[in-house]
């Protein structure tokens, strides 16, 4: 078994997407493809699926030049793309999702019995431990995936390919991924994972191709590089060691939120305090309460017992907007969905929060507004030639800046500033600016709440790190002291 | 060079909504005047067109807002018509033209109230809801005069509903121009109406940002309400009676020109200027298609086909947009 691509080419309107992408993939082994955001990963994974088609040069599976005018095309081929967004009917079965489109059939009514028993017998070939019958809706983010991934398994798929499959996982989760990649790798099956996270990428692959810009500058079997070459052929640059370079703040003020013995639907009996300057990080696995927390403190999730003490004063929160008033700002985790407006312009967005204090008379007025904007373009470098772009149209980075530039406009007095998940899906130079920033921000005498599902980052980031599982903390440890496997020890509960 | 600027030019012009929606406009006319041998603008025949926009711009308001908002109300034309019975009932039974004209209003508002309370603190998908509401209100409608109409006889009702300045403007259409022009500014230009875009494109983000879209929500279905009960009365005063028919089939050309007018159904997008262009091409295409005697039954399917072509134009337009993200 063996994908290879021979001088691949793909423009867009106005971007040359990819050029002359050459390499090789064998069976039984995962090939890394790494590189920014905007190197040409989601493109070419694309052209792989049968979404789009490429300009020239070829794909060919085990010699065979491939065309795929639809992504039935390719599945037929063998191929299957399993991306971040899940292509699952959330309403049905296991075994129905697994077998979508190709149910067995008796005089052309689907044997469920059979659909049960073959069903079982993949979820055991990979030794799950889900029912057959059970809606996909109600399994978690993680175990959506293994689905997925069995319904390319079955399909006979000889080349499987990942889009970021740890983005929205836990690291008890991805464990369990793994186990099934070296599964499919055991078969003998051409494996392309995408990922930003080179922890994974050395623990799981076997090759490794980086892309910059749409091309291939450097390809290495994993055992023969390091992650300080990953990086610099990615970047173009050495960036070192990120956490160790941060300009922290060591000074903290007096306490600046204290909550206490908070519940809401999710949230089981949580309390600590953060001081002025200091960053407070929420680690725990996916659904573990942390988002549910913030959102209390937002005023977005109805608290049902446990009060929230903002500079000594008792905080009653009826909507996000007191909270704002109050001087606490989100980054909500998920930027597109909750996050922004996606089809109005930069200034727009920027502005949302302080349109009763940008008026004249009953008006809004555009030049404040357009000075709020140019300010946050220039203290965050949001790259866009205008700030009448549509948001829509930013990389994930700059998109997450201009959020940031929503709250520090400079007409909002923030003193808490709650970062969920703010740097996920974006590539490492801008993460390393967005650590930065953080730690700016906890200088100017900020409090942070900064919640992460990437060990590493959460641990590097924080002053004090608070674990949570099923609603509750288990625990919290300082910086110095903090290690990845106690916090996962934590996390899990085992 | 000059080929160049041309080009700019073009794609300027395919770029810009408003130039888009003009050359409908002007193409519509033409045609029209063509076919018509210039009986389509004749006098007589715009002074037709001006009369018959006056209602439809009230909906297309009503409408048009809660299309932007990110909703959708199919009561429109139910609660109008049932406004226009009770405003008409309170004249019959002694009440005063200013007294029967905030009965019906209110009434509108209440019934916007309704839909808002049902989407808001019930849940219901705006779809339902206001569907229900419709049938709710229609029915209403029939039991305020046990489905009889109603003749009005109030000097200050005929004189709006029925005289024109210099015979040729009607009065009314004064109302719903001036409606226009405020609802215009209103958006573009102070929080309200921006926060209306806001929610509309994103709810939750608006949300988060410390913007109130459930009370975002209640302004837009009241004052749907509301304006579909203006365009109810005005309707009734206009025909000096107020039947259980009223404006419930002008209700879909208020969205239709909404639509046309480049407000789309996904939220967050267009304007009044649009709207009152999507009105004009709306009211010339009825209205031609009469002058050449095109028969009614073929108005109809035509009708449909013209929001098809804006629906696909509107598709077009978005696609290309996200394909350029």
């Amino acid at each position: 078994m063996q994908l290879e691509f021979s001088g691949v080419s793909k423009a867009f309107p106005g971007v040359q997407a990819l050029s002359d992408i050459s390499f090789r993939a064998e069976g039984g082994r995962v090939l890394a493809l790494l590189g920014e955001n905007g190197a040409g990963k989601s493109t070419l994974l694309k052209i792989m699926s049968g979404d789009i088609r490429a300009d020239e040069g070829s794909v060919t599976l085990d010699g065979q030049v491939q065309s795929f005018s639809s992504p039935n095309d390719a599945i037929k081929a063998g191929i299957s793309v399993i991306y971040q967004e899940r292509q699952l009917i959330p309403a049905m079965s296991v075994m129905e999702n697994i077998f979508a489109g190709d149910l067995p059939r008796t005089a052309g009514v689907i044997n469920r019995q059979k659909l049960k028993r073959d069903a079982q017998e993949v979820i055991d070939k990979f030794g799950l431990n889900i029912s057959p019958s059970e809606p996909v809706g109600r399994l978690s983010v993680a175990y959506q995936q293994m689905v997925e991934i069995m319904k390319a398994y079955r399909r006979g798929s000889d080349v499987i390919a990942f889009d970021e499959p740890t983005a929205s996982l836990a690291e008890s989760e991805i464990s369990i991924l793994f186990k099934l990649i070296r599964e499919l790798r055991a078969e003998g099956k051409v494996i392309i994972y995408v990922s930003h996270r080179m922890a994974e990428i050395f623990q799981i692959t076997d090759d490794i191709v980086v892309l910059k810009d749409g091309r291939t500058v450097a390809s290495f079997p994993t055992a023969e590089t390091s992650e300080a070459t990953l990086i610099k052929a990615m970047v173009g640059r050495d960036i070192g060691d990120t956490y160790a370079k941060l300009d922290r703040n060591t000074e903290y003020g007096d306490t600046l939120l204290e909550v206490q013995n908070l519940v809401t639907k999710k949230v089981k009996d949580v309390s600590f305090t953060l001081r002025r300057g200091e960053i407070i990080g929420f680690s725990g696995l996916v659904g573990a309460g942390r988002t549910e927390v913030v959102r209390a403190i937002f005023g977005a999730d109805k608290i049902l017992s446990g009060e929230l003490i903002l500079e000594g004063k008792p905080l009653k929160l009826k909507a996000p907007a007191d909270a704002i008033a109050a001087g606490i700002a989100l980054c909500p985790e998920d930027r597109k969905e909750q996050g922004l407006v996606l089809f109005r312009s930069i200034k727009e967005n920027v502005s949302i929060p302080v349109l009763s204090r940008i008026r004249k008379l009953l008006f809004l007025d555009r030049k404040q507004e357009a000075a709020l904007a140019d300010n946050a373009r220039s203290k965050y470098k949001i790259s866009t030639p205008s700030t009448d772009k549509l948001v829509v149209e930013l990389s994930g980075g700059n998109q997450q800046k201009v959020i940031l530039g929503r709250w520090t406009s400079g007409k909002l007095d923030i003193k808490l500033l709650i970062l969920d998940e703010p740097t996920k899906g974006i590539d490492v130079g801008t993460k390393a600016e967005i650590y930065q920033m953080v730690c700016d921000f906890a200088k100017q005498g900020i409090g942070v709440i900064f919640i992460s599902s990437e060990l590493t980052e959460v641990i590097g980031v924080s002053d004090t790190i608070y674990v949570m599982h099923e609603g509750k903390i288990t625990g919290n440890v300082k910086r110095g002291e903090a290690t990845e496997e106690g916090i996962l020890a934590l996390a899990m509960q085992s | 060079m000059k080929q160049k600027k041309l080009k700019s030019t073009i794609s300027y012009v395919f770029k810009s909504k408003m130039l888009t929606l003009v050359m409908l406009l002007v193409v519509v006319v033409a045609v029209f005047t063509i076919i018509s041998k210039g009986q389509f603008v004749d006098p007589k025949n715009l002074r037709n067109i001006l009369q018959s926009i006056t209602l439809v711009s009230l909906l297309t308001i009503g409408a048009g807002m809660l299309m932007i908002g990110g909703y959708v109300d199919l009561s429109l034309g139910g609660t109008g018509t049932m406004c226009g019975l009770i405003a008409a009932y309170a004249l019959r039974a002694g009440a005063p033209w200013y007294l029967a004209l905030i009965i019906g209003l209110v009434t509108g508002a209440l019934a916007g109230t309704f839909n808002a309370v049902l989407i808001n603190e019930l849940k219901f998908q705006p779809f339902i809801a206001t569907l229900s509401t419709a049938s709710i209100t229609q029915g209403l409608g029939y039991i305020v005069n046990n489905g009889q109409q109603i003749d009005i006889d109030n000097s200050v009702f005929n004189f709006i509903g029925t005289q024109r300045i210099a015979d040729f403007v009607p009065y009314s259409i004064i109302i719903s121009l001036v409606l226009l022009l405020i609802y215009g500014v209103m958006l573009k230009n102070t929080k309200f109406g921006r926060s209306m875009y806001l929610v509309g494109g994103n709810p939750q983000a608006s949300l988060l940002s410390g913007l109130h879209p459930k009370r975002v929500s209640y302004i837009l279905f009241i004052n749907a309400g509301s304006l579909s009960a203006l365009a109810g009365i005005l309707l009734a005063a206009r025909l000096k009676t107020a039947n259980t028919t009223g404006i419930v089939n002008q209700q879909f050309s208020g969205m239709t020109a909404a639509v046309l007018g480049g407000i789309s159904f996904g939220g967050g997008a267009g304007g009044m200027g649009g709207a009152l262009i999507g009105i004009l091409i709306l009211n010339c295409f009825n209205n031609g298609m009469l002058i050449v005697r095109v028969t009614s039954y073929w108005q109809t399917v035509a009708s449909g086909a013209l929001l098809l072509i804006a629906l696909a134009i509107d598709f077009l337009r978005v696609s290309r947009t996200k394909k350029a993200s």
